[in-house]
């Protein structure tokens, strides 16, 4: 299970910036270098309070599709990933967000430190894939790719 | 005095019917393998959001405040009686208008500021969320509660009378208790009490009562349809008619626009509560529609 784990995303126009934090992300990850995070869309936060609730209430849908997830496995897991220090890894999975599925294999970083995983990714979504629509009145507002960052301490299971 | 013996039960029964009949609500969380071993989901606990699109659903107050430091600026507009005809382009050439200013202080709490052309009306207002509606329906509906101070602006109608300032004041105190349906559905039950300090003839009543329905039904993500009707309960001037409006939310990024068609004139409390006359079946309603933009601080 996460002992610490946020994401946050990131879009960037011209015309306005926006950035949400989520501070409460699960995941474990096995033996057998399978693992699962789950993020709770409502735990999103923004720094305006109208655009939580056009996040939650327009895009995302969150009474709907309460939860984000991604479950996979490493593709290059291997026991000598070990070894204390940080390794570039593959995360291969499903990516489930707005209750569409979308095949993604995703580059991440992993470090084995004292009886715990880190990891660490950077990857892109964008709201098309997941049938996310944006409509054109604020289609300058909001980036056609967002920016996700993740950070996670995992116990393994 | 409140006479409440008069009136028809059947009008009455249809604002509290329209609220009570949907009671009652389920949700579904659904997961899969490896996912399942995170644990037992925990949904988070939260107050409903968008139970209405804007603070207000058409004249009258919804659930809904700004967040803190977040200042709600609205134009609205109601033209002529529709019945006016071509002449009068079915009532646009004429308008009356109201602009207010709604500031949070926190995210339960505002006050705002009006002027409305109708009457040459100053508002100031108090609004408290003091209940609100959880995800988990452990708190299963919203109470705000909401108090307007109006003043009368007109030159006096007869500068020989004693005429102080507070004979231009009128007061609406109201209790908005709002539930939230899955996505779509959002009902309201709005009892009011109005206190006017002058009123026309001896006989006449200071206080009178209403009791108003109202709801939205979003027919996409960013629009919805909206109706409200305030039923007369004591204490009103026989002129008076019960207040119906319909409408349509449209939601734009920070702004909503709520086009609508309504009995009621004037767009504060008093006004279209107590001084309704115009009647739905002789086309004597207005168009209106208010514009909503938010800025943040």
């Amino acid at each position: 299970m996460t002992r610490e784990g946020s994401v946050r995303f990131y879009s960037s126009t011209p015309i306005e910036d926006i950035e949400a934090v989520n501070g409460q992300v699960t995941g474990l990850i096995t033996d057998e270098g399978e693992f699962a995070f789950r993020v709770p869309i409502l735990a999103f936060r923004f720094e305006k309070a109208l655009m939580e609730e056009h996040f939650n209430e327009n895009y995302l849908e969150s009474t709907m599709y309460p939860n984000g997830s991604f479950e996979g496995r490493i593709a290059d897991w291997n026991q000598g990933l070990k070894d204390g220090m940080w390794h570039d890894v593959t995360a291969t999975g499903t990516l489930n967000i707005h209750g569409v599925e979308q095949p993604r294999t995703i580059p991440s970083k992993l470090k084995w430190s004292d009886d715990a995983w880190a990891i660490e990714s950077n990857f892109q979504i964008a709201p098309a894939d997941h049938n996310i629509s944006i409509p054109k009145l604020v289609r300058n507002k909001i980036a056609e790719t967002l920016d996700v960052s993740i950070q996670a301490i995992l116990n393994p299971r | 005095m409140i006479r409440l013996s008069s009136f028809p039960l059947t009008s009455l029964v249809l604002p509290i019917l329209f609220f009570c009949c949907f009671w009652g609500d389920a949700q579904k969380v659904s997961s899969q393998s490896l996912l399942d071993e995170l644990g037992q989901e925990e949904l988070m606990v939260r107050p409903v959001s968008s139970t209405f699109k804007d603070t207000r659903i058409i004249n009258v107050q919804s659930n809904e405040t700004p967040g803190a430091n977040v200042l709600h600026f609205v134009i609205a507009h109601r033209f002529g009686q529709i019945n006016e005809g071509a002449y009068a382009l079915w009532g646009l050439d004429n308008a009356s208008m109201r602009m207010a200013f709604d500031y949070g202080i926190t995210d339960r709490l505002c006050f705002g500021i009006a002027r409305s052309t109708y009457q040459k009306t100053f508002e100031g207002s108090l609004k408290w969320r003091a209940l609100r509606q959880n995800t988990d329906n452990s708190i299963p509906f919203s109470i705000t509660l909401y108090s307007v101070s109006m003043a009368n602006g007109l030159r006096w109608s007869d500068p020989n009378r004693e005429n102080n300032f507070r004979h231009r004041l009128s007061y609406t105190h109201q209790a908005i208790i709002t539930k939230k349906w899955g996505q779509k559905l959002s009902l309201a039950l709005i009892p009011s009490i109005t206190h006017r300090n002058l009123v026309e003839s001896l006989s006449d009543s200071h206080d009178q009562w209403t009791l108003g329905g109202g709801g939205r039904y979003k027919v996409s993500n960013r629009a919805s349809i909206n109706l409200e009707y305030h039923y007369l309960l004591a204490g009103l001037p026989d002129a008076s008619v019960n207040s119906l409006s319909i409408g349509m939310d449209i939601e734009t990024g920070g702004h909503v626009f709520q086009l609508h068609m309504t009995n009621s004139q004037g767009m504060f409390e008093r006004a279209f509560l107590t001084e309704t006359n115009g009647t739905w079946k002789d086309g004597a309603v207005f168009f209106g529609f208010n514009l909503s933009r938010v800025f943040d601080f």
